[in-house]
């Protein structure tokens, strides 16, 4: 496994885009050369290490970028909003190397996978960083060749759904066709290449005349949950269950990794009303039922990697981040034994890497602009107005 | 004043009375909210300067305002602009709408910036403060006009503007034009953007207006001497 993983990590080393920090006048000479000249003085906040199989400690509060080739297989959803923007600015997708990410990265390059699942569960307060672990640790995923299942926010399946139409499988049961589609969609960018792989185990039965026989390949599943609406909220538990059931496989047997992200939205309550008015429980919703089979360590061969949201969350007090708090009684026991996760506010070194990062003239981005914050003086108001919270500093340093 | 007041305090009386804007006493000196000052040591104090601080141990200082602050970050004219900006004392809306234009306007330029050829790059601003300040300055009017009363007839006369009257009638110009004639769907921060971002470049509508007041004034220029002071 380690020798395999330091044996990919070679070709990405010499193939990374180099840029020194110290442009001036030959910056621009360089850059039109090409990416063979190495930086005579080297970035504090940036590393050359772009694959996080290969990343460790030395690299902690340092930025590595995402492949511009991966980043639209990889992530067509699931990163944060506001770094979407960022990352539409700058040209570039930069995330910083974090202790949280980095321990699971080694929890799940050490684990047993012929045992049944270990749960991972990434927490911590609002705006600390757990998203963007967790994509960190979807990239890390994606590029060790796992099946990457990422549900980017599990409260969006629990509220604001336009359409709820009653199961056609399961009688006491709603289907939500919009938001099942669209995750369809979304799962066959990121795995393309496992989609001709996988053969279907069982016979599934849509209506009168269709039906997807055993041994198709799961491709023909997926586009037919995409094509028609009305059944790819079955589609999707099809899927599921196909997915779970092959993971551990030892013939042609891939790795899958479960990325949810807000999944304390699985228990609870929704904001979704029957016809009748009266509240609809989660359970009696299609895809968050088979959602939570997935989330069960019931099947072995992957991981499932966890994280607690209160911003999307209903009915919870915004200072909740502490999984018993957030996940409830019912929650807390379906999801224990879980390893837990703590994502903490920026230590002063990462402060230092994200406020160098801002600064940074030499890749152009001039997001600090205001002349005194890039003084000491505006630097240390900046400490003090952030707390070092990421996402504050983020907002500040927008408008600033 | 205040030890007058205290007899008068009932239970139900808040404790916390806004004074800042009732009339003081001439006797209370302004309050000094920038850092700096506090650090100049002893010896480098100019006789005014010492002569201020012995004073200021002496005489009862005013009570700051809330919008006032010793941060690196402070801008009178965003902070007017902020107030004019502003419904029903609703503050904390209004300065959401600003810092959000300046995001968007640092966006647009950035990205401006990024497809732009080598010899422009340098030339686009991606400062947002500077954009506004640069902005305003063009909206800002040289000539105003005032109605004045002659033989029962009301003149347009041409009249020299204080430099406070003419940033509020930039500042008053913008703000009309982006909620009255941009479309109803967009957000203000977007319209304030946009008007700005033109503004800086002298296009757009309230540059429009600026240049209309001035070929007003220019062709009343005959009713000048209407003008008294």
């Amino acid at each position: 496994q380690i020798g395999f993983s330091l044996s990919q990590c070679h070709p990405f080393c010499h193939q990374t885009q180099v840029r020194p920090l110290h442009g001036s006048g030959c910056g621009q000479q360089q850059e039109a050369i090409g990416m063979e000249t190495r930086p005579e003085t080297f970035s504090i906040f940036r590393t050359q290490e772009n694959d996080p199989a290969c990343q460790s400690e030395q690299h902690l509060g340092q930025y590595y970028t995402v492949p511009p080739s991966h980043f639209h297989t990889v992530f067509p959803h699931g990163l944060p909003p506001r770094y979407q923007q960022q990352v539409k600015t700058f040209n570039e997708g930069c995330v910083m190397v974090r202790q949280p990410a980095l321990e699971l990265i080694s929890h799940l390059k050490r684990a047993d996978y012929s045992k049944p699942t270990l749960r991972y569960l990434l927490y911590g307060v609002k705006g600390s960083g757990k998203t963007m672990s967790l994509c960190h640790t979807v990239h890390y995923c994606s590029t060790q060749g796992w099946l990457v299942l990422h549900i980017p926010d599990a409260h969006l399946w629990v509220k604001n759904c336009k359409e709820l139409l009653p199961s056609s499988y399961h009688a006491s049961r709603f289907d939500q066709p919009i938001q099942a589609s669209n995750w369809l969609r979304n799962f066959r960018t990121t795995n393309e290449h496992f989609l001709s792989k996988i053969k279907l185990r069982q016979r599934y039965v849509w209506t009168k005349r269709e039906s997807t026989e055993e041994g198709r390949p799961l491709g023909e599943l997926v586009d037919m949950g995409v094509s028609r609406v009305k059944s790819s909220s079955d589609v999707v538990g099809a899927v599921l269950k196909e997915l779970r059931l092959q993971a551990g496989g030892t013939e042609g047997g891939f790795r899958l990794a479960v990325a949810v992200d807000g999944v304390n939205g699985l228990w609870g309550r929704t904001t979704l009303k029957k016809e009748d008015k009266s509240p609809v429980a989660p359970e009696e919703l299609t895809l968050v039922h088979n959602l939570r089979k997935m989330i069960n360590n019931d099947w072995c061969g992957g991981a499932v990697i966890a994280t607690l949201s209160q911003t999307g969350s209903l009915y919870a007090p915004s200072s909740a981040y502490l999984p018993q708090e957030l996940l409830g009684e019912e929650g807390f026991d379906s999801m224990d034994p879980f390893v837990p996760v703590p994502v903490s506010l920026y230590s002063e070194k990462e402060f230092e890497s994200c406020y160098l990062y801002y600064l940074d003239h030499i890749h152009f981005h001039h997001w600090l602009q205001h002349p005194h914050s890039q003084t000491e003086e505006g630097k240390k108001e900046l400490i003090f107005l952030s707390n070092r919270n990421p996402s504050v500093l983020e907002r500040l340093c927008a408008f600033l | 004043m205040a030890a007058s007041l205290t007899g008068l305090l009932k239970p139900w009386t808040p404790r916390v009375l806004l004074v800042r804007w009732s009339r003081y006493n001439p006797y209370y000196l302004e309050p000094e909210p920038r850092k700096e000052v506090y650090h100049i040591p002893e010896t480098e104090l100019t006789p005014e300067q010492k002569e201020e601080r012995e004073l200021k141990s002496v005489r009862p200082i005013k009570a700051a305002t809330n919008s006032v602050t010793s941060s690196v970050f402070n801008d009178p004219v965003l902070s007017k602009f902020v107030n004019m900006m502003m419904k029903d004392g609703d503050k904390i809306i209004a300065k959401g709408i600003i810092t959000q234009t300046l995001e968007n306007m640092k966006r647009k330029q950035v990205e401006k910036y990024h497809k732009a050829p080598e010899g422009k790059k340098a030339e686009t601003e991606c400062n947002p403060y500077a954009i506004f300040h640069q902005a305003l300055e063009n909206c800002k009017p040289v000539i105003g006009l005032a109605s004045i009363q002659k033989g029962g007839k009301f003149y347009q006369v041409p009249i020299p503007l204080t430099d406070d009257r003419r940033r509020f009638l930039a500042m008053k110009w913008m703000i009309t034009e982006c909620r009255d004639n941009k479309h109803r769907r967009t957000l203000m921060y977007e319209k304030l953007s946009q008007e700005l971002l033109a503004a800086f470049s002298k296009e757009g509508n309230v540059v429009k207006r600026k240049h209309e007041l001035h070929k007003m004034a220019e062709s009343n220029r005959a009713y000048a001497h209407y003008r008294w002071w």
